[in-house]
């Protein structure tokens, strides 16, 4: 080897050392930028795609009525799920599947064979059909406890309660409008995967239990909702009405006990039903309310000192603003009256100028205490807030003089029910509520709705409730009078608009109104729409509300008084079934000639309405309320792995 | 034959044998899960493996007492009998996903480019050494080696197998560099290689976009990004320490060809930076005490031999470690003494042997 050439062959041999050096450097720095600097970000990503994550659906938490009687309550379902990648012989596990689920072979095939990391094959599928499946140990197939919405009672209260969706979502009621709370913090089985789908033996497998939904304690009583609702249905039957709506409240708290309309619709089978029968009339419907928003005209009259109780009016069949002519309902007039006789007659031409006195900006500030035009805040999903006009120049004397007699607006039942509460309950205004107590887990907490507030004078409150009493000794409504309670409320009947003008056909026809007069426990409202032939309220309106105070009233503890007893020689005395057995205590009541409704599916008594030793009407219904043991059948999520 | 001179260099033979058994242990970490899926046996690919490293060991040991210079006589039948086999696996190979790379001999898959490779590379070395100074002249020096080599890089790219083809040519380049070739010469060449390359790379769309996802695997993260963003995803898991021996996460069917191509993904996940670190370091003390074994080789052919040998496992090593962290192209080349396959494997250590004995002659 030559020199040169060797010196040479050595300098090249010491560049490619330098080479290594450079080629070591960068590797190691491109070591360190992987492995230190970004391992969080990479191990992450690694995670994420390995982790597989099968949701369990919370157990939805149950709303019981105020009596702590279930009415919508979650049990355990099971369910059919595929894990697309770890299904083998998918032709094969796709037949088995589907003859032992009775479901269609391509459709199963479908199923098991997308690109997906989990599929649902078939929700709700009994314990026999959970057991076969499980027996064939098909790999990728699996059984998972799905909670599904029960109904205990049956179809009970369905527009307040709505619809669950599949997926264990309210849709549509009170299940929409609590369903953060209802719905539970959704639980998850974890485990890693390979590329393929298959589990990682020995991998990570979490399970995450989830939350359980807040039970929900509703104001509604199911005794008074089931009133309620017979009361409608029969009201609907007997006048030919297209429509019609009971709401009770407590004037007190604003509790709402009971609401009802018909058409209904059965909960469990709501797609035989047209969609409009789901609908919670009460509070997502306005009408025009013709004379029973005098009650109201008259406590702002009182209130704002336009009318005083010692007031005289009057009426000559008519009464003239700024060139229209208002007619009253009795054609010749009323003559003279004073004004609790106003009421009682239900004067339009009185109360048309009280409206007009009152004036646009006045009244209309004080409709906006009474939440009228606007939405209450009920804790209900979809309310419709009513239509006031907002007071301008523009706006003729005559809207004015019209909304005083209840024509010219739009509001909902509830609204005017809770205005009819704040008379009844000292001039204090609660808005109407369904929700009495949420359970959490952290406690219980109430709805979330506006205070109580003093819209009125209680004095204003007292001379509008006497006067209201008064319209029923004497007035329009006698009809709703019960023997034994003082009621006080009010009539009304608007015609319908059509074609935009009022139809001489069609009407609402209403009553609203409390009992006892003075010191009111129930507050309710009665609407129909069109009823068919004699359509002024107190005819058709007023024994329905009747009926219902009749009902009701025993059944919240209020005897009958007295002094206002009209026939109590009949009167019977109640046994006291307490202890016995179901059937034992049916009969015991019937052989007496009471009428008896059970509640419940247990086997022994625990409780009657009206209480033993009470003296009633002969044929009176007795309430009796059995142990409720079917409470225990149902169980918390299981953990589908079985460990 | 036999020598009785110097003792070989214990530092490379140290690391070869610390390189081998972190490969036998990776294999087995890497394949077992794999294994038990296709073959009912965690053990089937490790013991495999374990055969083919006792068999390629009594190869470096032999070798490493035969004295180098009788390869001189090889350099021609060798280039010979590489043609042969290379024709040969084109036509009786075994086609693996459309690739004829390997000779079934029943008892041991052949891989006709990994003997071409030490072929050319004694070839080379002896060609050289009896040229001397003329080696710089180009139509007698450089080109026959060129057209040699260009037949060569042909015959491997009908396989095809690009990443061996280049492998090689690299490593022939640096003999010839070392050799005393003339820069411009070897400049010129790089230049006229470009459309050739450019050729190959364009013929096969999927090539180009294989080879240029390094640049942002996550654009295509389903198909042509998915390998490198694997091995990402396994490298980066592994942070300093590593997730620990055996409890690699990518080896469940993530990273594609975990145990053989990649081996060095699932090695920095489950040993870390520190065991990647580690590994990176043994090819540079092999790749520098090579080095070392060629400056001090008695003769030009010995000098040229060692860098052959050297370039050809360490380049190919930094090469796979390239790849597989995201930093160069994807070129499917296994990591020498650690990836699995017998044939690269028995090659490697045969090579080491060779450079053993060289190192057994040196100078100093």
């Amino acid at each position: 080897m030559s020199r040169v050439s060797n010196r040479l062959v050595s300098r090249r041999i010491v560049i490619l050392m330098f080479a290594i050096i450079l080629g070591i450097l960068g590797l190691t720095a491109r070591l360190v930028y992987i492995q230190l600097l970004h391992n969080q970000f990479f191990q992450t990503k690694a995670m994420n795609q390995r982790l597989q994550a099968i949701p369990i659906d919370a157990r939805r938490g149950t709303i019981f009525d105020r009596n702590g009687i279930p009415l919508a309550m979650s049990v355990s379902a099971n369910a059919i799920y595929a894990v697309p990648a770890q299904v083998r012989e998918k032709a094969k596990s796709a037949r088995l599947v589907a003859d032992i689920l009775d479901l269609d072979y391509d459709f199963v095939l479908n199923r098991v064979s997308k690109r997906s990391s989990s599929e649902w094959i078939k929700k709700r599928v009994s314990t026999k059909e959970a057991q076969a499946i499980l027996s064939l140990e098909l790999p990728g197939i699996g059984v998972v406890e799905n909670p599904e919405r029960f109904y205990p009672y049956g179809s009970i209260a369905p527009q307040i309660l709505g619809l669950v969706g599949i997926d264990n979502q309210g849709l549509e009621g009170i299940e929409l409008y609590y369903d953060e709370y209802l719905r539970g913090v959704k639980g998850e089985v974890i485990f890693e995967r390979d590329a393929i789908g298959r589990e990682i033996e020995g991998g990570v497998r979490g399970y995450f239990q989830g939350e359980n939904g807040a039970d929900l304690v509703l104001t509604i009583d199911y005794y008074i909702q089931q009133i309620a609702q017979r009361e409608v249905e029969r009201v609907v039957r007997e006048t030919g009405s297209r429509l019609a709506v009971i709401a009770i409240t407590e004037p007190k708290t604003g509790n709402i006990l009971a609401t009802a309309s018909y058409p209904s619709y059965d909960i469990l089978n709501f797609m035989d039903f047209p969609v409009q029968n789901r609908r919670n009339i009460a509070v997502t419907d306005t009408y025009e309310p013709g004379s029973t928003f005098k009650a109201i005209t008259a406590a702002i009259a009182l209130d704002t000192g336009v009318a005083t109780p010692n007031a005289s009016f009057f009426d000559p069949g008519y009464i003239n603003v700024s060139g229209w002519t208002i007619r009253c309902w009795h054609r010749g007039g009323h003559g003279s009256q004073s004004f609790v006789e106003t009421l009682e007659n239900s004067c339009n031409p009185y109360y048309a100028k009280l409206g007009m006195d009152l004036g646009g900006q006045r009244f209309y500030e004080y409709l906006k205490r009474y939440n009228f035009g606007s939405k209450m805040g009920i804790d209900f999903p979809g309310e419709a807030p009513g239509r006031v006009r907002t007071p301008s120049a523009r706006i003729p004397l005559v809207t004015w003089a019209n909304i005083g007699f209840g024509q010219g607006m739009t509001l909902t039942p509830m609204q005017l029910l809770a205005g009819f509460g704040a008379i009844a309950n000292d001039g204090v205004y609660s808005v109407p509520h369904y929700v009495k107590e949420i359970h959490t887990v952290d406690g219980i907490i109430g709805p979330a709705i506006p205070k109580a507030r003093q819209i009125m004078e209680a004095e204003i409150a007292h001379m509008t409730r006497d006067a209201l009493r008064s319209v029923i000794e004497n007035g329009s409504g006698r009809r709703a009078d019960v023997a034994g309670y003082e009621v006080a409320g009010k009539t009304g009947t608007a015609q319908l608009v059509e074609n935009g003008r009022y139809s001489h056909s069609k009407t609402v026809t209403s009553f609203a109104g409390f009992a006892p007069a003075t010191d009111p426990v129930m507050a309710g409202i009665v609407v129909m729409w069109e009823p068919q032939g004699a359509f002024f309220g107190g005819i058709i309106a007023s024994p329905v509300f009747g009926r219902l105070v009749e009902q009701i009233m025993p059944y919240l503890g209020v005897a009958p008084q007295a002094n206002t007893v009209k026939d109590d020689r009949n009167q019977v005395s109640i046994p006291d079934v307490a202890g016995l057995s179901s059937m034992d205590a049916e009969k015991t009541l019937k052989d007496r000639g009471f009428k008896v409704d059970r509640i419940g599916e247990g086997s022994r008594i625990i409780g009657q309405v009206p209480a033993a030793g009470v003296h009633v009407n002969p044929g009176t219904l007795v309430l009796i309320y059995t142990d409720l043991d079917y409470l225990h059948s149902f169980s918390d999520i299981p953990n589908p792995f079985g460990v | 034959m036999f020598t009785k001179k110097g003792n070989p260099d214990l530092l490379v033979f140290t690391t070869v044998i610390v390189l081998l058994s972190i490969g036998i242990i990776m294999v087995f970490s890497a394949s077992s899960v794999m294994g038990i899926s296709d073959f009912r046996d965690p053990f089937h690919y490790v013991k495999r493996q374990s055969l083919w490293a006792v068999v390629g060991l009594f190869a470096m040991f032999f070798l490493a007492r035969i004295d180098y210079r009788i390869y001189k006589a090889l350099a021609l039948p060798g280039i010979l009998l590489s043609y042969v086999l290379l024709v040969l696996v084109l036509i009786i190979g075994q086609d693996i996903g459309g690739a004829k790379r390997w000779i079934d001999l029943g008892f041991f898959n052949l891989q006709p480019s990994e003997i071409s490779k030490l072929a050319m590379v004694n070839f080379v070395a002896v060609y050289i050494a009896n040229k001397r100074e003329k080696l710089r002249l180009f139509w007698i020096g450089l080109c026959p080696i060129l057209v040699i080599l260009g037949l060569k890089f042909g015959l491997i790219m009908l396989e095809p197998d690009f990443g061996t083809a280049v492998a090689m040519s690299f490593t022939i380049l640096v003999v010839l560099f070392a050799g005393g070739a003339h820069l411009g010469q070897l400049a010129g060449l790089g230049l006229a290689a470009i459309p050739g390359l450019m050729f190959l790379v364009f013929q096969k769309p999927y090539r180009m976009r294989r080879i240029m996802a390094f640049r942002d695997p996550w654009a295509d993260p389903a198909d042509t990004g998915w390998n490198i963003i694997q091995s990402l995803l396994a490298i980066g898991s592994g942070g300093l320490f590593g997730l620990g021996l055996g409890n690699s996460r990518q080896k469940f069917s993530y990273l594609p060809e975990h145990h053989t191509d990649f081996i060095f993904a699932i090695l920095s996940e489950e040993l870390g930076f520190i065991g990647a670190f580690m590994v990176a370091f043994l090819f540079f003390i092999f790749a520098w005490r090579g080095l070392r074994i060629a400056l001090n080789a008695p003769d030009l052919y010995g000098t040229l031999l060692a860098i052959g040998i050297t370039s050809m496992i360490g380049f190919q090593a930094m090469l796979n470690m390239g790849v597989v962290t995201g930093s160069l192209p994807v070129t499917g080349i296994p990591l020498p003494f650690i990836s699995y396959g017998g044939a690269s494997l028995m090659m490697s250590l045969a090579s080491v042997g060779i450079l053993l004995n060289i190192s057994r002659q040196s100078k100093t």
